[in-house]
């Protein structure tokens, strides 16, 4: 099911994608390719600029330096050209959780310029694809932290967009639904659509994608297929490897002296 | 452990510091504030030693005693601090309840508030030094001041925290802070009625008769009591005092031991079922903005809190005019274009109210026009019946239907004079607003001094651009009625003209400097 590499088209080209905030330098030329019909992972240590690399991609920080082109559109020469085929799961901003359920499926579909009869269509086959119905006339803001990255997830794919750029899909959604929402991606890039998505979880990623890049410090230290990044052992070993090994757990041994 | 918490709380207030130049700034001002203000009530009190009448120093300082005391009690309830020494985030430390409450007590003893009551309460000492039994009887009373106030402060900020920890509590407080101003209202005309050169000194006096024997004034009255030699009143007072001191204290302890175990409180979720304001707009995405500005409007503590204070305003206004004398007959002209001016600039900072929600807007790549429009039209359709009916009722108190048509347009005009100018403030100059779901009444903590500039500016250019309008209107109304003629055609053009140059601009700055808006949100939240 991998896509074929040579011959697939590029969706998404990030070239010497650049970002400081002062002193520090969050993203540091990052440079990807990501192919039609891929699932695509990116993971990194906490604070390694994944999520500013997918916010400058989706249009939401302006970067420093570098180009992002979806299907050959620059997404920051022409953004409402290039927005209209991307799908965006921020992570960890808020939502409008005055709306209900309901709403925001509705609110952001017809930001994406949908008719009111396809967004309502779609809007249930999302809540029942999601096991949202029963919460779809409550208030977001009193769902739970799972719930409402689910609607989040929802309304990012209201619009069918080809490219589906995900940060921390998963984080907080339990296993039923994250496997339901995993199936529902991989149908999703059957059929020639596109998944970016950041995680921590190592298991998921080779489990789930294609192909994979490792950034670290805001550089990309590794990316290509899967099998090439982990080179025969396992995305964990090769990921702890180059975000600078395990710190060795010296000097701790007053730990296992239990102080009462 | 007490250096510690010390130690803590000093760090807090010095890594406020640590921030951007304007919310130091803000900071120092305030500083600078609360040690003007001690400085003047010191010299006050030192003066008042040199007063021979007793009991009129005693009176005036009960009252604005109890007043000072009332500030501790009511402003943490009213404004939701956010307190950052709250009980429960010692829970997991396993620190024995005893010593974390006096701690934290002792802890809350150091900040603005707190310093300047100490020092002024220290100088109510030199004020009654008058013979070593007062002295020595304000010493102790002093010490009482400021236990009282201080602990008083802690336990309702922690009530506060405690209670108000669900969101719709948190917008619930909104609506009991409004109710406290309304009821305060006749409180403040009733006092502004009185003839304060004449019945001043007795009026306090009667106040001070039953205040001194309520918590909130013994301990003040004690002292004074003493140097009137009304030993037994003052032994009686400082009684009470000691004795509500000593239940504050055990109510804080109790305080402490119920929040270390007990959780956050859970909401319960209402239903709301379809799809509300969405399903009665046409398609589209200015449509759309719209609905949830209407849907926001209803459900947002933030905006039916400033709606409610429109009204308000005006009431207030025309009762400080009628006391100060003002012609009744022309200030029935007033409150309408009042209440529309509050109602246009209410939406000078919609676009922060928003928060990181914003990231939809941008994702989607929303025109900015669209975004400006859809924010306006609540305003407009709370507007129009506004003015259909105001101007009405303005027009039949004022008693001359010739003013209708520039009632009318005045009106209107500042009302969209105020929603032009809203449009471009709030996508050029977005300022800290309080954030989603919490209190209407709590401002963001580093809310600078850019934050009032913004405000006072967006409100006085209204003003200033409305002027020839009001120009035309006041010739009408004291020179010849000819130029009545003048302020709908002015009103028309100058409102009209600066709503389509308003959304219009509004709109380019939105569009171009979506991510910098992005990036403000970011910060702020």
């Amino acid at each position: 099911m991998a896509p074929n590499r040579e011959t697939a088209k590029v969706v998404l080209s990030i070239s010497g994608l650049v970002k400081h905030f002062g002193e520090n330098t969050a993203v540091d030329g990052v440079a990807l390719d990501v192919h039609e019909g891929s699932f695509y992972g990116i993971v990194g240590p906490n604070g390694a600029g994944k999520t500013t690399t997918l916010s400058m991609v989706t249009g939401l920080l302006r970067p420093d330096g570098g180009t992002v082109t979806v299907h050959d559109v620059n997404v920051w020469k022409h953004p409402s050209k290039a927005k209209r085929s991307i799908g965006v799961l921020p992570d960890r901003l808020r939502l409008f959780d005055r709306l209900t359920g309901a709403q925001l499926l509705y609110y952001s579909g017809t930001l994406r310029g949908l008719d009111a009869d396809t967004v309502r269509d779609r809007a249930g086959d999302l809540a029942s694809a999601f096991g949202l119905e029963d919460a779809l006339n409550r208030l977001v803001a009193d769902y739970s932290a799972g719930m409402t990255k689910k609607i989040a997830l929802a309304a990012a794919m209201i619009h069918s967009p080809r490219l589906l750029v995900l940060d921390e899909p998963f984080e907080s959604v339990d296993p039923v639904s994250a496997a339901n929402v995993i199936e529902i991606l991989q149908k999703y890039v059957a059929a020639g659509g596109t998944v970016v998505l950041s995680s921590h979880g190592m298991d998921l990623i080779q489990r789930v994608c294609d192909s994979v890049a490792i950034i670290v410090q805001g550089k990309v230290l590794a990316s290509g297929s899967v099998d090439e990044v982990r080179a025969g052992g396992t995305l964990e070993d090769r990921f702890v490897e180059l975000a600078g090994g395990r710190k060795a757990a010296e000097g701790m041994e007053w730990l296992h002296s239990f102080s009462d | 452990m007490v250096a510690q918490f010390l130690g803590l709380k000093l760090r807090l207030m010095a890594n406020t510091f640590r921030r951007s130049p304007w919310q130091v700034f803000g900071l120092v001002i305030g500083l600078l504030y609360g040690m003007f203000l001690a400085v003047f009530v010191v010299l006050a009190l030192l003066g008042a030693r040199f007063v021979g009448d007793v009991e009129l120093i005693r009176n005036i300082l009960v009252v604005l005693g109890a007043l000072v005391m009332l500030g501790f009690v009511l402003l943490p309830l009213i404004f939701g601090v956010d307190d950052t020494l709250d009980p429960r985030r010692f829970s997991l430390y396993g620190i024995p309840n005893l010593h974390l409450a006096s701690n934290l007590a002792l802890a809350a003893l150091i900040g603005t508030p707190s310093l300047v009551l100490t020092v002024c309460s220290l100088a109510t000492v030199v004020t009654w030094s008058r013979n070593f039994g007062t002295t020595l009887i304000a010493l102790v009373c002093a010490v009482i001041v400021v236990l009282t106030c201080v602990l008083s402060a802690r336990v309702t900020t922690s009530i506060a925290a405690f209670l108000l920890s669900t969101r719709r509590a948190r917008e619930f407080s909104g609506a009991i802070g409004i109710l406290v101003l309304v009821m305060l209202s006749p409180v403040i005309v009733l006092l502004a009625t009185v003839n304060w050169a004449r019945d001043g000194v007795t009026v306090i006096a009667n106040i001070e008769s039953w205040l001194s024997w309520t918590p909130l004034g013994a301990m003040w009255a004690v002292p004074g009591d003493a140097a009137a030699g009304a030993w037994g009143v003052a032994l009686i007072k400082l009684l009470i005092a000691l004795g509500f001191l000593g239940l504050l204290w055990l109510g804080w302890m109790a305080l402490v031991a119920k929040m270390l175990v007990t959780p956050h409180r859970e909401a319960q979720a209402k239903a709301y079922a379809g799809l509300g304001w969405f399903s009665r707009v046409p398609a589209g995405a200015t449509a759309a903005i719209a609905a949830r500005c209407l849907t926001y409007w209803g459900r947002d503590a933030r905006y039916w809190v400033s709606l409610v204070m429109i009204p308000l305003v005006p009431v207030v206004m025309v009762v400080a005019l009628l006391i100060a004398g003002a012609p009744g007959h022309y200030i029935a002209l007033l409150p309408l274009p009042v209440m529309c001016l509050f109602l246009g600039w209410m939406i000078h900072n919609d676009l922060a109210y928003d928060s990181t929600a914003i990231w939809l807007h941008l994702a989607s790549g929303t025109h900015g026009i669209a975004d400006r429009i859809g924010r306006i039209v609540p305003v407009v359709l709370i507007g129009i019946p506004l003015i259909a009916v105001g101007s009405i009722v303005t027009v039949y108190v004022y008693g001359d239907w010739v003013v209708l048509p520039s009632v009318i347009g005045l009106s209107a005009a500042v009302l969209l004079i105020g929603i032009g100018l809203s449009s471009i403030s709030s996508a050029v100059f977005p300022y800290p607003a309080s954030k989603p779901g919490d209190s209407a009444f709590s401002q963001p903590q580093n809310l600078g001094a850019s934050a009032a500039l913004v405000q006072s500016i967006s409100f006085f250019a209204v003003i200033v651009l409305s002027a020839p309008i009001i120009v035309f209107m006041a010739l009408g109304l004291f020179v010849s009625p000819e130029w009545l003629i003048g302020t709908p055609i002015a009103a028309g053009i100058i409102g009209v003209g600066v709503l389509v140059a308003g959304v219009y601009l509004g709109g380019w700055v939105f569009d171009r400097r979506a991510p910098e808006l992005m990036a403000f949100a970011t910060r702020n939240d």
